[in-house]
């Protein structure tokens, strides 16, 4: 019985060793590299050992962040003091808080798309101009945001709501435009008005796929509040990694990178179980 | 066109009609639809189609794939406008969709995110609580009236009262089928328009719900229009039968009525396949198509 055909079975270990084998052979390979580099030269910044990036992640997390004033002694304070003003959690706050900022400014890019999806002079009232923007490369315009709006946090929601906006309208428009038409002259037969049918039928129907495409669309949500914090920031995650890149600070980049990661799987994973939580009824299809 | 000689054997059939109003319930006038395509000539669907319908008939409309049958029906439902003449429904035109006509179609019938109970209530939710009517007790009391009256529609088509808190994907084609006719007679409609309602039912399943309508329209005599592209299942319904069709060699024309005919209602088995006969004859001039008769739908 070959492997390789499309028929083949593999049991249970075999999946859960397999689908393990690349991170086990990347994580292998990066510390077997990183040791005989030290071996060489005990002060390579390149690529930092276990240990090495063990305190870079200890430093992060419990040492005040270099523009926090006013600590005091730190050996003094509980730890949880030191972590609530170590620069790890200072820098995830700051990007927390502009991330959900830009998701609050995204919600009503739903409600446009729903609306132009149902009603027919709002759809031509803002389709061309969506389709428009949709092809502008948001990041071509920092330095156009950065001059109108400075440089301070607007500019940044500004540059997600910009990337991000048309995709979720378009994405919004187009589900509601896939909702058969069945529906919605069921809706009418049975009583529901404008307001009802848009908002009792096709809303709710479409709300799992919005969450979905929403969900797909974190990605170029972080990409784009990375872009605006390594550019010009003064706190948050990106800024801080950007930071570190000139004093060649691997030993907190790496921890940071993963941290990131895990950060927006998280955030993944929560909104996939609210959906499913939310939508019972809903199957992927 | 004969429709004026039938709309008189109808009155006749059903007393107590023409009374009550002298206008049908449905009035189609002289009716043309066409579609506009691009960069070619416009497409004429339907030809000056002249048909009145009385309160209380149950009309089934036959015909091949794409001769206008659904557009008719759409007319009806003000889903959609002729290109000229007019369609009036108890002596008024109308610009959308609204509570006179229920509507159950072949698919997509039943709204996916709610349980069969709530798809049964939802007409009288939106129409007499809102959005926010959770929140005061009166109507929260109404809402429980409106449930307990589904639970009897349900009852009535043959569900079972475990099966309203399923979501319609876990009910089979027919019961969902059942749940939507529930879901538009708990309105009351004037009419039921049903678009090829059964098409995608296996024969078992569908010869019990054509029992069932039959049995509704015999309590209630909603006025029903059937569309369907099954002549044996058009006879055996109907109070009426109105073919669509296009003229031979005159196929650009678009289609219009071909046959009118009404059936009697104290009928022998022997006569239901005279009938289907000349129903056939009349829509299908160049021999049946096998395949329209296996209760497949129409793609």
């Amino acid at each position: 019985m070959s492997v390789l055909q499309i028929h083949a079975q593999p049991g249970k270990t075999t999946v859960w060793t397999l689908s393990w084998f690349l991170f086990a052979v990347g994580i292998t390979a990066y510390f077997w590299v990183s040791s005989q580099r030290h071996i060489e030269n005990p002060d390579d910044r390149v690529m930092p050992t276990l240990r090495q990036m063990g305190q870079g992640v200890v430093d992060a997390a419990l040492k005040p962040a270099e523009e926090d004033q006013g600590v005091g002694d730190a050996d003094q304070q509980s730890i949880l003091t030191r972590f609530r003003h170590g620069m790890l959690w200072k820098d995830t706050e700051a990007t927390g808080r502009r991330f959900f900022i830009s998701m609050a400014v995204l919600f009503p890019a739903v409600l446009i798309g729903l609306h132009m999806g149902m009603f027919p002079y709002v759809g031509t009232f803002f389709l061309r101009f969506v389709l428009f923007f949709d092809k502008i490369v948001a990041l071509s315009l920092l330095p156009i945001l950065f001059i109108a709006f400075g440089i301070d946090e607007l500019a940044k929601v500004m540059l997600i709501v910009i990337g991000v906006a048309p995709t979720i309208i378009l994405d919004a428009f187009n589900l509601t435009r896939s909702v058969p038409r069945e529906q919605i002259v069921k809706g009418f037969t049975l009583g529901a008005s404008d307001f009802s049918v848009t908002y009792r039928i096709v809303f709710k129907q479409i709300l799992p796929r919005v969450l979905n495409s929403i969900r797909l669309n974190l990605k170029a949500v972080m990409l784009f509040l990375f872009a605006g914090e390594m550019i010009a920031s003064t706190d948050g995650l990106a800024y801080r990694i950007a930071l570190l890149r000139r004093h060649m600070g691997m030993d907190t980049i790496i921890p940071y990178v993963l941290w990131v990661a895990l950060l927006l799987f998280l955030v993944d994973l929560g909104m996939r179980l609210l959906n499913r939580q939310l939508h019972p009824w809903f199957r992927e299809a | 066109m004969n429709a004026v000689a039938t709309t008189q054997l109808a009155a006749e059939l059903l007393p107590g009609v023409g009374e009550a109003s002298s206008a049908a319930m449905i009035q189609i006038q002289d009716v043309v639809v066409e579609y506009r395509q691009s960069g070619k000539a416009s497409k004429r669907i339907l030809n000056s189609v002249s048909l009145d319908i009385e309160h209380g008939e149950f009309v089934s409309i036959v015909g091949q794939t794409g001769c206008g049958k659904s557009t008719l029906l759409r007319l009806v439902l003000a889903e959609e406008m002729p290109t000229g003449g007019r369609v009036l429904v108890e002596g008024s035109a109308r610009a959308q969709p609204d509570r006179r006509c229920g509507y159950v179609p072949q698919k997509y019938s039943l709204f996916p995110d709610r349980t069969v109970l709530d798809n049964i209530t939802f007409g009288l939710d939106v129409t007499e609580i809102g959005i926010f009517g959770g929140l005061s007790p009166s109507r929260r009391a109404r809402r429980k009236e409106f449930q307990a009256e589904a639970l009897g529609y349900l009852r009535r088509m043959g569900l079972h009262e475990s099966d309203a808190s399923k979501y319609p994907h876990q009910l089979s084609g027919g019961m969902q089928q059942r749940v939507a006719i529930a879901q538009a007679l708990i309105m009351r409609p004037k009419i039921l328009l049903m678009d090829e309602a059964f098409s995608a039912l296996d024969p078992g399943t569908r010869a019990g719900m054509q029992r069932l309508i039959r049995d509704l329209w015999s309590e209630t005599r909603t006025t029903i229009l059937f569309v369907t592209h099954n002549p044996h299942e058009a006879v055996s319904l109907a109070t009426r039968v109105i073919a669509l069709g296009r003229r031979q060699g005159h196929e650009d024309d678009g289609a219009g009525i071909v046959l009118d005919l009404s059936i009697p209602q104290a009928r022998e088995e022997h006569e239901i396949s005279e009938l289907v006969r000349r129903v056939e004859q009349s829509t299908f001039p160049h021999g049946i198509d096998d395949t329209s008769e296996a209760g497949s739908p129409p793609v």
